[in-house]
């Protein structure tokens, strides 16, 4: 039994407070071991999104405990908040998120340059994982000079150029046509085998579902089987 | 680019996509510092040429005038019975001067001056520090004989022989009447601070004044000087002994003259330059400020503009400490950058006042560190309130705003 990455125990998320409280996730509890790809699927307002944020530990959980390679990070402060998404966690977005001011070196060096790297040190590294995504070329372009497939691939170099052990994708293909978004996810397939990393997929497509080596179904802030799942898309 | 560090590029980097609107930015903080240091060397400056001019009075000098006594109508004026019984019982004054100050009509071969005809005796220039720069004063001879003799000063000379013909030897007309041969011209002094002409006067002989043209209303002033410069206290009750006395003023009234000593002028000069350089630098210290809320809104804009970034960068990992540590450098390289402009217009605008004017040492160098100072704080302190709203940004939020 590979030793779990993820640990998720009767997580409850509520926004609001008092009589306006809204639960949002009603009692999760998630495993995920060290080198699993997992496919996160639900109906929007399932608690999908909601469960990622706090995975990317860019939300806090009202209740439950969340631990992150053994160590519980459902506490912690922004600033440690922070430091654990730089250093142990990569995040891959449906809209990409490019800095559109900056050039793709720059976009991919952005989290080397929070990490404290020196400037030559960044640009090596960054370029190292751009040639992965195959964008030696385009290193001075622009996101507004590339395409969809391009960019995410550019958000792919950067989610790893800190070397996480997680990666948290939201929709990764959700604004690409079939045939990139299926480049893409080859990518993070073949990415996977390389780094061993865990990854966490959110979304509605099939095809990503497949490349998962897990399915989980979420519904009303709970951890439903496949069939309840489905049961709202007839 | 790699000699600049990291830190600077980043900070410059946001401000340099606008770069007409961070110079506006900085154009606001610029005006504040410059006008800073323009308003108080001119303070400073005016503040010194004041001083200077009181200076001039000589400092060791004393100046007695005539004054309406309380009960009385009219000032007795001060006269020779006066003058002369300080030459002959003081022991404590070097030189007693009377004088007389009087507007005339000055011509010399159908040029025409309006002056100040000044009538007074060889001892003038013992209590003032007067520079005749060409020919020379006149002395006690020409005083016991009503010599026709004047000294001109700068302005009637160049009004009065404008080709740069010789004014020395020359005979001018004063009042009309009374024909004066030239034997001296005064240095130049420049303009007062209250804009009146220094140069602007002619002096001429006690004696050969009241003998031609009379002195109706006795002297302006008496003007003397102590032996020793510590010496004003003793220097004061001796005179206020012998004129008491030739005054008749009687035990226990009040004095139908006053003493004064450019020491208080001084003072007071001191005072009023001080006031007035503590107006005008609180006037360029409103403008500092108004530069800094410049910034600052300047930087909330930016923040709001740039919510999505700020949310792109947290949820990469950088930190509220380093999302508020680069808000807080931009706002400090606009405030450097407008600092910058703002100490070079400063210090050229004064100087080149300072110039005009005269004054020696125009900007001060504690004024530029200071004004420079300020100004990045300013820009600082209200660069943080931006700063710290970009770094409590909910990345989440932020993410979702486009």
């Amino acid at each position: 039994m590979a030793i779990a990455e993820i640990e998720i125990q009767k997580m409850v998320k509520e926004y609001g407070a008092g009589d306006n409280r809204v639960p949002v996730l009603r009692g999760v509890d998630v495993t995920i071991p060290r080198g699993e790809i997992v496919a996160l699927m639900g109906p929007s307002g399932s608690g999908k999104s909601t469960l990622l944020n706090i995975l990317g530990c860019l939300d806090r959980p009202t209740r439950g405990k969340y631990l992150l390679g053994g160590r519980d990070v459902s506490k912690l402060t922004r600033g440690e908040q922070a430091w654990v998404r730089l250093h142990y966690l990569g995040f891959i977005f449906q809209s990409f998120h490019l800095l559109g001011d900056s050039t793709v070196l720059e976009n991919v060096s952005v989290p080397l340059f929070y990490a404290g790297v020196s400037r030559e040190e960044r640009e090596a590294r960054a370029m190292k994982y751009i040639e992965r995504v195959g964008l030696k070329e385009r290193i001075t372009h622009r996101p507004s000079e590339l395409s969809g497939g391009q960019r995410q691939r550019v958000a792919i170099a950067r989610a790893l150029v800190n070397q996480p052990k997680v990666l948290l994708a939201d929709e990764p293909t959700g604004a690409l046509d079939t045939p990139t978004g299926i480049e893409v996810l080859n990518l993070l397939k073949e990415l996977h085998q390389e780094t061993g990393l865990t990854m966490v997929l959110v979304t509605h497509d099939q095809d990503v579902a497949d490349v998962a080596h897990r399915t989980i179904y979420m519904r009303d802030g709970h951890v439903v089987d496949r069939e309840v799942a489905h049961a709202s898309h007839p | 680019m790699r000699l600049i560090p990291d830190s600077v590029r980043m900070a410059l980097q946001a401000p340099m996509r606008n770069p007409g609107r961070s110079a506006l930015t900085a154009l606001g903080l610029a005006i504040g510092v410059s006008a800073f240091i323009a308003m108080v060397s001119f303070g400073r400056g005016a503040r010194g040429s004041v001083v200077s001019q009181f200076e001039t009075l000589g400092s060791n000098m004393l100046r007695i005038k005539k004054q309406t006594a309380a009960g009385e109508v009219q000032a007795l004026p001060l006269t020779h019975a006066d003058s002369d019984a300080l030459i002959h019982e003081s022991t404590t004054l070097s030189a007693v001067v009377p004088r007389i100050d009087r507007m005339f009509d000055i011509s010399y071969q159908g040029r025409h001056a309006r002056t100040v005809v000044r009538a007074t005796t060889p001892d003038f220039t013992k209590v003032r520090d007067e520079k005749i720069s060409r020919g020379g004063s006149f002395y006690e001879r020409d005083e016991r004989e009503r010599a026709k003799v004047c000294i001109l000063g700068a302005t009637p000379a160049q009004t009065l022989f404008p080709t740069g013909s010789d004014p020395l030897g020359a005979v001018v007309t004063i009042g009309g009447t009374l024909p004066c041969r030239v034997i001296g011209v005064f240095a130049q002094q420049g303009a007062a601070i209250s804009g009146s002409d220094l140069d602007d006067r002619v002096v001429m002989p006690l004696s050969t004044f009241e003998n031609a043209l009379g002195a109706v209303d006795g002297f302006f002033s008496i003007e003397v000087r102590p032996r020793q410069p510590d010496q004003h206290w003793a220097a004061s009750q001796e005179i206020h002994r012998i004129l008491r006395r030739v005054r008749h003023v009687r035990e226990g009234a009040g004095d139908n003259y006053r003493i004064e000593s450019p020491d208080e002028v001084t003072k007071v000069a001191e005072q009023i330059g001080g006031i007035l350089t503590g107006l005008l630098a609180g006037i360029a210290g409103v403008s500092l400020l108004v530069g800094g809320i410049g910034i600052m809104n300047i930087q909330l804009m930016s923040v709001a503009e740039r919510t999505h970034e700020i949310g792109v960068r947290a949820a990469l990992g950088a930190s509220p400490d380093q999302i508020l540590r680069q808000f807080l450098a931009e706002a400090l390289a606009l405030a450097c950058i407008g600092v910058g402009a703002g100490v070079g217009v400063g210090v050229a605008v004064s100087e080149l006042v300072g110039r005009q004017m005269g004054w020696a040492h125009a900007t001060q160098p504690d004024v530029v560190i200071f004004s420079a100072a300020f100004g990045v704080v300013v820009g600082t302190v209200f660069g943080y309130i931006p700063a710290k709203r970009a770094a409590d940004l909910d990345p989440i939020e932020a993410l979702r705003r486009e």
